[in-house]
């Protein structure tokens, strides 16, 4: 017991000692157990870590936050919490925060400077570089952890003020392919189905998504269902046997990579046991074909093909009878050979897709997203329940889960990628284009409307020179970039790189200048999650130190850049509101109408399209859309561009950029646990959650582990052509690769599974493949 | 094709594991065996403390992996297992919703280290001793904390390890809400203070 821990029972030790010796009525002194907890006061917020948006609510005592508890009023966790959600109020209190502006010095050393000169100076470096470089030399690199005010601030400065489009967030390196996925085939980014699909789905297919460890709190909803009702199935596709394999009905393991044969499989047996919605398909589908010639796409990595990868695809209409010739060479028995994947297994699968009595749920996280044809893979998801019609219905939808709490809210809806802008909309359409001056009253042709670089493009562009200046918020890239070692800075390379966070991290060292950030509740905020739900919290506690929000970081420097007229309410004491309601502009009429301020304060957040103040379950559906007209079942109103149906994608096999081979005989594939939420900088600093997992380590199997004479616990060198590391190994721990495979964990600044990951990158989306690559393994 | 999944079963089903686990340990513990009744000793509130980030938080696994399933020792009435005393009841037992809670480790954590990344200066809501208020002297008390996981009363309030200052006093009787009623989520904690 620590000194601590000592005080906090203390003060109770005199009255349960009391209370023992006085016979079968405890004797309390009534008064004295409410010593510790007076001026305690609760509000909501939505957690702090993934797109889940679990509902907390939050105790505050003399301005620090003291416990949280799950919030019973939230529909979305109906009072559950996990590991990470219960630990929450340490994250706020290492004593490490930062807490004061920092500037690196000719020596490298940080000094402390005042907020004015730490703005001045960004206001003057970005200024500098727009003067001398132009546009292109400018950059902001921000966050799915952004709070929809920081996104909006920073599109608005950047592509309103800078004319640049050099904004793009790390959700590239998350969800980027199901935000492709989605506006590919609906011209609209984001699930139709929510939550309650949980509750009444039949069947769950899980593609490359350990969610008992990712989304414990969702996957806890599924158990329940099943619980109930024991015609639920749960089916784990994956790579590994991770903790949600255990919960699952049907293990199917499969070969890295090769998802997309296995679906174009199961397509293959619905279209040949007609087992396809054709009265859906007739109505709702339209049949697109894209660029498959495997040279002309290549994988876009630093190496084999030009410093930008650019690539383009190209849309051609195609048919059911294209399709049906298609599918032809993927039989059973060919996919089988391709995935490593029973014929039995694959059957099976195409008969739960098949079956039109039971609804089927698709879910899918970083394996279907973090992958060099991810794009391609969403759409085939997707194609499986656009050819069986088993979408916008209550438990059958393609659902993509997302891994940070704003992904969706900020970088999705408020658009902060180098192409997008509000609502749907992006920056090479000229009506888009329009739109959005108009709104910010803007000159028309402000806005540029040349796309800026993707993540790893501003990387490679930051590392080749042409990026001078670079802000970084709330994010930690010197941890999660594929390949790092590519992306180290040289002292005095002329570049200007600021980082705003709460902790030092790996990215802060490579900063000139550091911000201290407030974080979570000590500031006002809005987060979308994944089911379209959006989430206010108001300010419970103060920033230590001089920290401030990001939002306000960019509106000073703005203002010192003679660009204040974007933000003319940022000195009154509601300019939260009334930028959301500037914001909220660009989606009130687009299907994706946000819900009202005060609405927002009082509900456990909503679900857009928001229209007359009521919520939306189902987009797309008669019933539930308000856009959707009664008469129609299901109307895809977005996609104009197909005559207001969906798209349903043909798309082939292709290979991994790398696959194992003599010199590097084993695959390596990373990701998280269900204890760090994502490079750990918030997570580690909490006691309980750090002890549970210390570090990153290497799972392997056992029997490979037997072959190398390794035991648990030995160290060994991984090494891949990039780079190496060193890790202890886990065999038949909580997850067990077969045998070839290994599993590290990516959250560990100090062993950087990045060194050894490949920055081959999906074709369309530009979401980089963490998933798959080849390493050696060697006892140290 | 499908197999059984292994969770949903309850604890009389692991019956069977139950005696390998307790022969495995017995055999592994030859001739060092404590004495049983000093490892079922009462948990104490300083116990609680530490094994809390924060009153209400879910608790840390005080011991090492066992190689099997929590609720074959954590079931509904908790029992003594050799060499490491008694494993408490699972107050959530009857929890009804919010996924069936077999997914332990969603919120319980091993501790595999004692080391810190960084030094923290958290400080939680202190492990209080609380009680219900009562409509007059000799009422029976209200239920001073929420419901939600909690439903299996006699979890921490019988039994071996249950706090003393808690230990209810008449365990025959069990529909405990046929009197205890639940007062409505409170302002102050987790658990609801409200002096007479």
């Amino acid at each position: 017991m620590d000194r601590r821990d000592f005080i906090r029972v203390a003060g109770t030790a005199v009255s349960a000692a009391a209370g023992l010796g006085c016979g079968t009525e405890p004797a309390y002194a009534e008064g004295a157990d409410k010593s510790s907890l007076q001026n305690v006061s609760w509000d909501k917020a939505p957690c702090r870590y993934c797109g889940t948006g679990c509902g907390v609510e939050v105790a505050v005592q003399e301005n620090k936050v003291v416990a949280v508890r799950g919030d019973e009023k939230s529909p979305v966790n109906q009072g559950l919490l996990c590991a990470k959600g219960y630990h929450l109020p340490g994250m706020l209190y290492g004593k490490d925060r930062l807490k004061f502006p920092m500037r690196r010095n000719a020596a490298g050393k940080l000094e402390k400077i005042s907020w004015n000169e730490a703005l001045d100076l960004i206001a003057e470096k970005f200024q500098t570089a727009l003067k001398e470089h132009g546009p292109e030399s400018v950059g902001v690199y921000g966050s799915g952890q952004w709070t929809i005010f920081d996104g909006y601030a920073a599109s608005k400065w950047v592509k309103g003020g800078m004319r640049s489009n050099n904004l793009d967030p790390n959700a590239r390196l998350c969800m980027a392919s199901a935000v492709m996925g989605f506006v590919t085939q609906f011209q609209s980014d984001e699930p139709m189905g929510c939550y309650d699909d949980l509750d009444v789905g039949d069947d769950f297919i899980l593609w490359g998504n350990n969610m008992a460890e990712m989304h414990p709190v969702l996957f806890s909803r599924m158990l329940e269902n099943k619980r109930k009702n024991p015609r639920v199935r749960i089916v784990d596709i994956a790579t590994r046997w991770t903790p949600t394999s255990d919960f699952a009905d049907m293990y199917v393991q499969i070969n890295p990579g090769s998802d997309l044969a296995l679906a174009n499989g199961i397509l293959h047996l619905l279209l040949a046991n007609g087992e396809i919605n054709e009265a859906f398909i007739n109505e709702n589908v339209v049949f697109r074909r894209g660029i498959e010639d495997l040279e002309q796409i290549g994988y876009g990595c630093f190496d084999e093909q030009s410093e930008k990868y650019g690539f383009k695809d190209e849309a051609k209409e195609s048919s059911l009878d294209e399709l049906k010739e298609f599918i032809k060479e993927y039989t059973p028995e060919k996919v089988s050979e391709l995935t490593g994947v029973s014929v039995a297994q694959i059957k099976s699968l195409a008969q739960m897709y098949g079956d039109s009595a039971r609804g089927t749920v698709s879910m899918w996280c970083m394996g279907v997203n973090q992958h060099v044809r991810g794009t391609w893979m969403n759409n085939l998801i997707t194609d499986l329940h656009l050819i069986t019609g088993k979408i916008s219905r209550p438990g059958s939808n393609p659902f993509s889960l997302t891994g940070q709490p704003s992904a969706c809210g900020t970088a999705r809806e408020v658009g902060t990628l180098s192409n997008r802008l509000p609502a749907d909309m992006v920056v090479n359409n000229p009506e888009h284009r329009a739109k959005a001056e108009e709104i910010w009253k803007l000159e028309p042709g402000t806005i540029n409307p040349k796309p800026g670089y993707h993540t790893v493009d501003m990387f490679r562009a930051l590392t080749r020179g042409d990026l001078k200046a670079l802000w970084i918020q709330v994010t930690n890239p010197w941890v999660t970039l594929p390949n790092l070692n590519r992306f180290q800075r040289k002292p005095g390379d002329g570049r200007f790189i600021v980082v705003s966070d709460i902790y030092p991290t790996p990215t802060t060292e490579m900063a000139d200048l550091i911000l201290p950030s407030a974080a979570w509740i000590e500031r006002e905020g809005l987060f979308g999650n994944t089911e379209r739900r959006t989430q206010h919290w108001n300010k419970m506690v103060d920033p230590p130190g001089e920290a401030t929000e990001d939002a306000w970081q960019i509106m000073e420097v703005a203002k010192r850049m003679g660009m204040g007229h974007l933000f003319p309410w940022a000195d009154e004491k509601n300019w939260h509101e009334q930028m959301y309601e500037e914001y909220r502009q660009f989606t009130l009429g687009t299907g994706k109408d946000l819900a009202s301020y005060q609405q927002l304060k009082e509900q456990r957040g909503m679900r857009w399209p928001v229209v007359d103040g009521k919520e939306t379950r189902y987009r797309y559906a008669a019933g539930h859309d308000p856009y959707v007209k009664k008469e129609r079942g299901v109307h895809f109103y977005k996609a104009k561009g197909y005559g207001e149906k969906a798209a349903f994608w043909i798309r082939p096999y292709h290979p991994p950029a790398e696959v194992p081979d003599d010199d590097y005989p084993f695959w390596l594939t990373t990701g998280r646990v269900l204890e760090h939420w994502h490079t750990g900088s918030m997570t580690r600093r909490v006691k309980e959650l750090h002890r549970a997992v210390p570090a990153a380590y290497c799972e392997l199997n056992r029997a490979d582990a037997l072959a190398l004479n390794i035991s648990n616990g030995d160290k060994v060198k991984l090494s891949s052509r990039r780079g190496e590391v060193v890790l202890d190994v886990r065999v038949d721990g909580r997850g067990k690769p077969p045998k070839g495979s290994v599993f590290v964990p990516f959250f560990d600044e100090t062993k950087l599974a990045n060194l050894l990951t490949l920055d081959a990158m999906d074709n369309i989306s530009k979401e980089p493949d963490f998933k798959k690559c080849a390493i050696k393994v060697e006892k140290v | 094709m499908f197999s059984q999944p292994k969770r949903f079963s309850r604890a009389p089903a692991h019956a069977m594991t139950l005696i390998v686990l307790a022969g495995m340990l017995l055999c592994a513990g030859c001739g060092k065996r404590k004495n049983d009744s000093s490892t079922s000793a009462p948990r104490t509130t300083a116990q609680r403390s530490i094994r809390r980030a924060y009153d209400g938080a879910p608790p840390i696994i005080p011991h090492k992996p066992l190689k099997a399933d929590c609720i074959t020792c954590h079931s509904e009435t908790g029992q003594q297992v050799p060499e490491l005393g008694f494993a408490a009841a699972n107050p959530h037992f009857n929890t009804s919703h919010a996924g069936s809670l077999s997914n332990c480790r969603q919120c319980h954590l091993f501790q595999e280290s004692t080391e810190l990344f960084a030094e923290s200066e958290f400080v939680g809501i202190p492990q209080e001793i609380t009680h219900g208020s009562r409509a007059y002297p000799g009422a029976p008390p209200m239920v001073p904390h929420s419901k939600l996981m909690r439903e299996n009363c006699s979890a921490c309030h019988s039994g071996p390890s249950a706090r003393p200052e808690i230990r209810c006093t008449h365990t025959t009787r069990t529909n405990c809400v046929q009197c205890h009623l639940f007062q409505e989520p409170g302002e102050n904690s987790f658990a609801v203070h409200q002096p007479l």
